[in-house]
């Protein structure tokens, strides 16, 4: 990045990115929160790989299960909102990747494993999931929250 | 992790916050107005609409008798107990060491000071101030208790089936006709809400399922053993004798025998194959079926422990096949009616809520009644074991909608609120004696041609009066 001159175009090329992102985190955050009783527990149940023991595990957990479930559903929303009006930008989008990878490596679609929740289309190694969390890691290296976000302003008010 | 201000972006690069700063800082906060909008509506839509069935504010109370508190009765009291503007004067059973305590006691409890009675005759020369009657007698009893009700000034809210021979419902009908009095069979589900919403708007209206090619139903129970009684409870024979009944264990378990009941086609398909003449909107033409006492002792179960049978509708659309079964000993998928359409599929019960839509791959999009709230959003069908090769025989299985309407009162509840409110006035029956003598026609006959093994038809004029 060093030298590099982030062209505006560039800039806000990115910043709409970030906003669909954010959007998307957002909704999925809230649309949990709306569904009454709605918990991860089978997302978790179902998970295979070399993780689902843990996963199983915590899925198990009556009390965990709660907090678990929570903390994603705000987690959800509280990055959601940060990179939609881009605030602690790079906090939410490295909070973000991390969130993601844990779908991921929960549910991966490698070779051999089969999935009973149906999903939309057909992924081998990569899915959606894999594609958000490079998204998110452009948003990270890029500054989009200097450029158009709260942390312009931040970021002035703390400089003075 | 914390923020650390990055290299000075080209625009950014001013040590003093100003106007751009400002304005590029708040840039994209209006997408949360638009997300917020967005949520808005999303939430609004295809939400669940609560149907009641509200009593009218100004109820009147009606002075009630219960004519025959046995197990059914008990069910149909349970629910009255929840309907405001009843008293309950009279209880009518000829067992009085259980029914007719249980029930007294019951309606004690809630605050209804009841006669009992064991002779409805006596009840009907000494309750002078009855509005209706609630009768859950057995079936064979149904016809000779309606008719005297009707010609005591009553109005009648009589347990479906309406009764076990047509002679019998006939005379209920002309009752019903000649005295001016309102008659209602107990074919419940013609007041449910879950199935009024279907009928009215999903069939009628949007004809969501297209055309009806064939329908299938079942009543599926897992054995039972045959009803008892407790020995120091028994009633005389000379009693039994009187009202008809060879010995206790007859008068426990009637629906068994011929001349008293009809057996499970009755008891059971009767309430869901009268919702395949009311969707469909008119009668069957011909009916084959099958059945026996295949696993109970046949002296006790004279009545068929198996039906299969087969209608077949000449609708103003074309032929339409209707399949129903009832088992009594594998409870395999409970009970529920299936109608099949080119457009779409109808899965309802009355069971605990179940049902659902299914729209064929095929058929115009229903965004237009989900918007409505006719039918909730699809849920997506599952695709299957995670095979994404498709049999190119194979279409793919529909999304599913659900009926989003709601109802947890006892089932038997908006069906008596309906007759309760057409005493008052203020409401039409929903299933008069005319809609019960048809269903009895269309029922009765299955029996008929489980006797024949044949295909028997249905005589134009045959079911009416």
């Amino acid at each position: 990045m060093k030298g590099n001159k982030n062209n505006t175009l560039q800039m806000w090329a990115l910043v709409v990115m970030r906003v669909l992102i954010g959007w998307h985190f957002l909704y999925e955050g809230v649309a949990k929160l709306m569904k009454n009783g709605w918990t991860s527990k089978g997302f978790l149940l179902q998970s295979k790989w070399i993780f689902s023991p843990i996963f199983h595990w915590m899925a198990d957990q009556e009390t965990l299960m709660t907090v678990v479930d929570q903390m994603n559903i705000w987690g959800l929303i509280l990055i959601g909102l940060g990179l939609i009006v881009g605030a602690l930008t790079r906090t939410a989008s490295i909070a973000g990747m991390l969130l993601i990878l844990l779908y991921y490596v929960c549910n991966p679609p490698l070779v051999g494993l089969h999935y009973s929740i149906p999903m939309e289309g057909n992924y081998l190694i990569v899915n959606k999931n894999l594609v958000e969390l490079a998204a998110l890691f452009v948003i990270v290296v890029f500054p989009t929250g200097q450029f158009a976000g709260f942390d312009r302003i931040i970021g002035k008010i703390l400089r003075k | 992790m914390t923020e650390k201000p990055d290299q000075p972006i080209e625009d950014n690069k001013g040590k003093r916050m100003d106007r751009r700063d400002f304005i590029q800082g708040l840039a994209t906060v209006p997408v949360l107005g638009v997300f917020g909008a967005a949520l808005y509506q999303q939430a609004s839509q295809g939400k669940t609409k609560k149907q009641t069935v509200t009593s009218a504010a100004n109820v009147s109370d009606l002075n009630v008798a219960i004519l025959g508190a046995g197990a059914q009765g008990q069910v149909l009291l349970n629910a009255c107990l929840k309907i405001p503007g009843l008293r309950f004067k009279a209880v009518c059973d000829i067992w009085t060491e259980y029914n007719q305590k249980r029930v007294y006691r019951m309606l004690k409890k809630y605050g209804h000071e009841a006669n009992c009675y064991v002779d409805y005759q006596d009840m009907l020369a000494n309750e002078k101030d009855l509005d209706a009657v609630i009768i859950a007698t057995p079936d064979f009893w149904h016809s000779e208790h309606t008719v005297a009700c009707l010609n005591a000034g009553l109005h009648v809210y009589c347990e479906k089936e309406m009764s076990n021979t047509l002679e019998g419902a006939q005379k209920m009908v002309e009752a019903a006709r000649k005295t001016g009095k309102l008659l209602q069979i107990g074919h419940q589900r013609r007041s449910n809400p879950r199935y009024l919403h279907v009928y009215n708007h999903l069939i009628r209206e949007a004809g969501l399922l297209g055309r009806i090619t064939s329908i299938n139903g079942q009543w599926n129970r897992s054995v039972q053993p045959d009803l008892g009684f407790p020995e120091k409870y028994a009633i005389d024979d000379a009693t039994l004798k009187k009202y008809g009944f060879k010995s206790m264990h007859q008068f426990r378990n009637w629906r068994w025998y011929k001349g008293l009941g009809g057996g499970p086609i009755v008891d059971l398909g009767s309430h869901q194959i009268d919702i395949y003449s009311w969707f469909l909107g008119t009668n069957p033409k011909s009916v084959i079926a099958s059945g026996g006492t295949d696993y109970y002792n046949k002296a006790e179960h004279e009545w068929y422990d198996t039906v299969m049978a087969i209608y077949e509708y000449d609708t103003p659309n074309g032929v339409v096949r209707a399949y129903y079964q009832t088992l009594t000993t594998n409870s395999s998928e409970g009970y529920f009616e299936n109608f099949l359409g080119d457009q779409g599929t109808l899965h309802i019960s009355e069971s605990a809520n179940r049902g659902g839509v299914y729209r064929e791959p095929n058929a115009p999009a229903w965004d237009q009644w989900v918007n409505k709230g006719y039918i909730s959003e699809p849920e997506l069908a599952n695709a299957g074991s995670g095979s994404a090769v498709l049999d190119v025989r194979e279409t793919i299985a529909p999304d599913k909608h659900e009926i989003p309407i709601e109802f947890t009162d006892p089932y038997h509840q908006p069906h008596l609120e309906n007759f309760f409110n057409s005493v008052r006035g203020q409401a039409t029956l929903n299933c008069p004696a005319e809609v019960g003598y048809e269903t009895a026609v269309t029922v009765l006959k299955v029996n008929n041609a489980v006797e024949t093994g044949q295909t028997l038809y249905f005589k134009p004029g045959e079911f009416e009066v």
